[in-house]
């Protein structure tokens, strides 16, 4: 059994220390027109390697660029799409960080690039495999106010299409793993169907690259052997709401590989490393692809101060070696 | 619930006025804590000038009109970090992004919740001192300040949601000892996961408030009532404060669908705008709730806490609502005063 350490997604941008405070006065500045775009730009670059370097440092084995260019995970995908303006804040699931509304005027469309750029940044810099990160089509349309008065069907196809698009860039460029979040379809479940037309839809732009599908913030274990049968490489897990999932999967098992959100991504408490070996010990038997992901439950940057997502990420890292051993 | 005002002494005018809990500190006071933080002032003068804003917010609210008064939290920052710095079992966090370019520190609990001495008791009656109004207590409750913090000591979000409870409860008992009549318990975490509700949120607001002898509110924000509502209506307080202007009114139809059966304090103006409303509309907006609710369950006030509004803004709002409430208790009187053919 292989047993591969990831991230799930963003790291936080700032810490507790002086030097660490650069990107929130850059972004200040920026904000009050002290420093040109390009300067904030390069501040982000400089923090992008920073987030990068601490995660190949705490000896992650797949990492993302932290995604600190990230105003939130939903206006940045739509922002640089067709038909999509920007409204107000909401709360982001039941977390306490917010993201900017989408609205719907047009027909949704794939313009430009969205993320290439900063995967190509970040593919440059590190030294671990990259993947990138992207919102899901049935998510964002979830989260959008549809002023078009079209069905959400329809909407969650032109947003799949959009999404499908970004996926083939990114593969042309060389992304071997991809990771779409659909956080939204774990709150509303009996909506399953639209989520499976959308992903076959992006599963059929992947090409050679593996597609990830990562769930989180809400009980994943009704959906289980839904999601397991979608045409997608990878099906990653938030465990944190789900107690009885481990026994799920036990049961169920899978031919997927798996990426087992086991380190609660929004509490400081450090795992221990027996309760996490244990629920390893119970799913590894059944895994078919013989390959899985220890990772976070979700992204970090929103969630943890940047001094205990390390600590987090370090723990994981010494619980997947000592798993390796014994599995 | 007009009965339980009268009994507790508290003669309220229809339509009581109020507001939900902050106001915004003077600059010389965020300057002053700046101060403070870096070890640059002493407790002793820090405290001096919380004394002379809340003074200040207390002469303002007389100049206004509003009927029920509260301190104004000068001497608050966040309103879980606040509590969590005075009950045993917490440490603060490092920083941790909100949105934009917005950090915040979050309590961890780290051993055992529990209540040393009062927290808000001091506060409460220095301002009661100041003016003959009634003054509302105001805690943050169990439900939020479990939700809003990390949790390394409890091994489920309930039991660390009951045990905050319990603390909590200590410092309601003291507010009414020291004679407060109205508290105000605020729980805008409240709708996070609703499921949690019937689960525990409900067992943990009766802890809160069992065998206290007080007017209770509960002040809830940030929407998803579609999913909680009717089920709220068991939290046993006697009044719900809701953001109603924010959420476009859309809780009327929830409430046409199944009657609200407490008192309600309504939100009537937008906190996160700097536009002052009319008094026109924030009218329509009463009149909107009193096409569900009678007027003797009915208390105006802004949506949320004014702290990040500026002091002419607030004022404004406040304002506003004052005219907008006299206006409609006259036109009520009118009414009332033909019904009864008096």
């Amino acid at each position: 059994m292989e047993i591969l350490t990831a991230s799930a997604g963003s790291y936080p941008r700032i810490g507790s220390r002086p030097k660490e405070q650069r990107h929130r006065q850059a972004y200040a500045q920026w904000e009050r027109g002290e420093i040109s775009s390009e300067e904030f730009e390069r501040v982000q670059d400089e923090v992008t390697r920073e987030a990068i370097e601490e995660q190949v440092r705490a000896g992650l084995d797949v990492v993302t660029d932290g995604q600190v260019r990230w105003y939130d995970p939903v206006s940045h995908f739509t922002r640089k799409l067709g038909g999509c303006e920007i409204d107000g804040l909401l709360r982001f699931f039941d977390t306490n960080s917010y993201f900017r509304q989408p609205v719907v005027v047009g027909e949704v469309r794939w313009l430009e690039p969205v993320i290439k750029r900063e995967f190509l940044f970040a593919k440059k810099i590190s030294s671990a495999p990259v993947k990138p990160v992207m919102t899901g089509p049935y998510t964002l349309a979830k989260l959008s106010i549809n002023r078009r008065g079209l069905g959400l069907a329809e909407l969650v196809h032109e947003f799949a299409g959009a999404i499908s698009q970004e996926v083939s860039e990114l593969a042309k460029v060389g992304a071997k793993l991809i990771q779409i979040d659909e956080p939204a379809i774990l709150k509303n479940q009996n909506e399953f169907g639209l989520l499976k037309s959308a992903l076959e839809e992006v599963a059929a732009s992947k090409g050679k690259t593996k597609l990830a599908l990562y769930t989180y913030f809400g009980d994943a274990a009704p959906l289980y052997g839904k999601l397991v049968r979608l045409p997608i490489d990878v099906v990653g897990f938030d465990f944190t709401y789900s107690p009885g999932l481990p026994k799920v999967i036990a049961r169920l098992g899978c031919e997927k590989e798996l990426g087992l959100g086991l380190i609660d991504g929004r509490n400081t408490k450090l795992e221990s490393e027996r309760e996490v070996i244990e629920v390893l010990k119970l799913i590894a038997p059944n895994i078919g692809s013989k390959r899985l992901y220890l990772n976070p439950s979700c992204g970090l940057a929103e969630y943890l101060p940047r001094e205990v997502a390390f600590r987090k990420l370090q723990n994981m890292v010494a619980i997947a070696r000592k798993a390796r051993e014994l599995i | 619930m007009r009965e339980k005002l009268e009994k507790l002494g508290l003669e309220l005018p229809l339509l009581p006025m109020t507001s939900v809990g902050s106001f915004p500190k003077p600059s010389h006071l965020l300057e002053a804590r700046r101060k403070f933080a870096a070890g640059q002032l002493d407790a002793g003068e820090l405290h001096r000038l919380e004394e002379q804003a809340t003074r200040e917010w207390v002469a303002l609210q007389e100049e206004i009109g509003l009927d029920v008064f509260v301190d104004g939290e000068m001497y608050r920052g966040d309103m879980t970090t606040y509590f969590a710095r005075n009950l045993e079992g917490f440490k603060i966090s490092g920083l941790v992004r909100s949105y934009g370019n917005r950090y915040y520190r979050k309590p961890i609990i780290v051993g055992e919740v529990g209540w040393r001495e009062p927290i808000t008791v001091e506060w409460w009656k220095f301002t009661q001192g100041l003016t003959r109004k009634p003054v509302k207590g105001i805690v943050t409750g169990p439900y939020t300040m479990m939700d809003w913090s990390f949790n390394e000591h409890y091994q489920s979000r309930r039991e660390a949601c009951l045990a905050l409870a319990e603390a909590l409860h200590e410092e309601v008992k003291a507010l009414a000892k020291a004679g407060a009549k109205i508290i105000q318990v605020d729980e805008p975490a409240i709708s996070a996961r609703p499921e949690e509700l019937p689960e525990f949120a409900i067992e943990a607001m009766r802890m809160v408030t069992r065998g206290v002898d007080a007017y209770f509110i509960s002040h809830i924000c940030y929407g998803a009532f579609e999913f909680i509502y009717p089920g709220m209506l068991e939290l046993p307080v006697d009044n719900f404060d809701l953001e109603m202007s924010n959420s476009e009114l859309d809780l009327i139809e929830l409430f046409r669908e199944h009657p609200f059966s407490k008192d309600l304090s309504f939100g009537v103006v937008d906190v996160h705008s700097h536009i002052v409303e009319g008094v026109e509309l924030v009218k329509k907006r009463i009149q909107r709730a009193l096409e569900v609710l009678t007027p003797e369950q009915l208390w105006i006030d802004p949506d949320c806490g004014l702290k990040t509004r500026t002091r002419e803004e607030t004022v404004n709002k406040l304002k506003t609502i004052v005219k907008a409430t006299q206006d409609t208790r006259a036109h009520l009187g009118g009414e009332m005063s033909r019904r009864t053919g008096k």
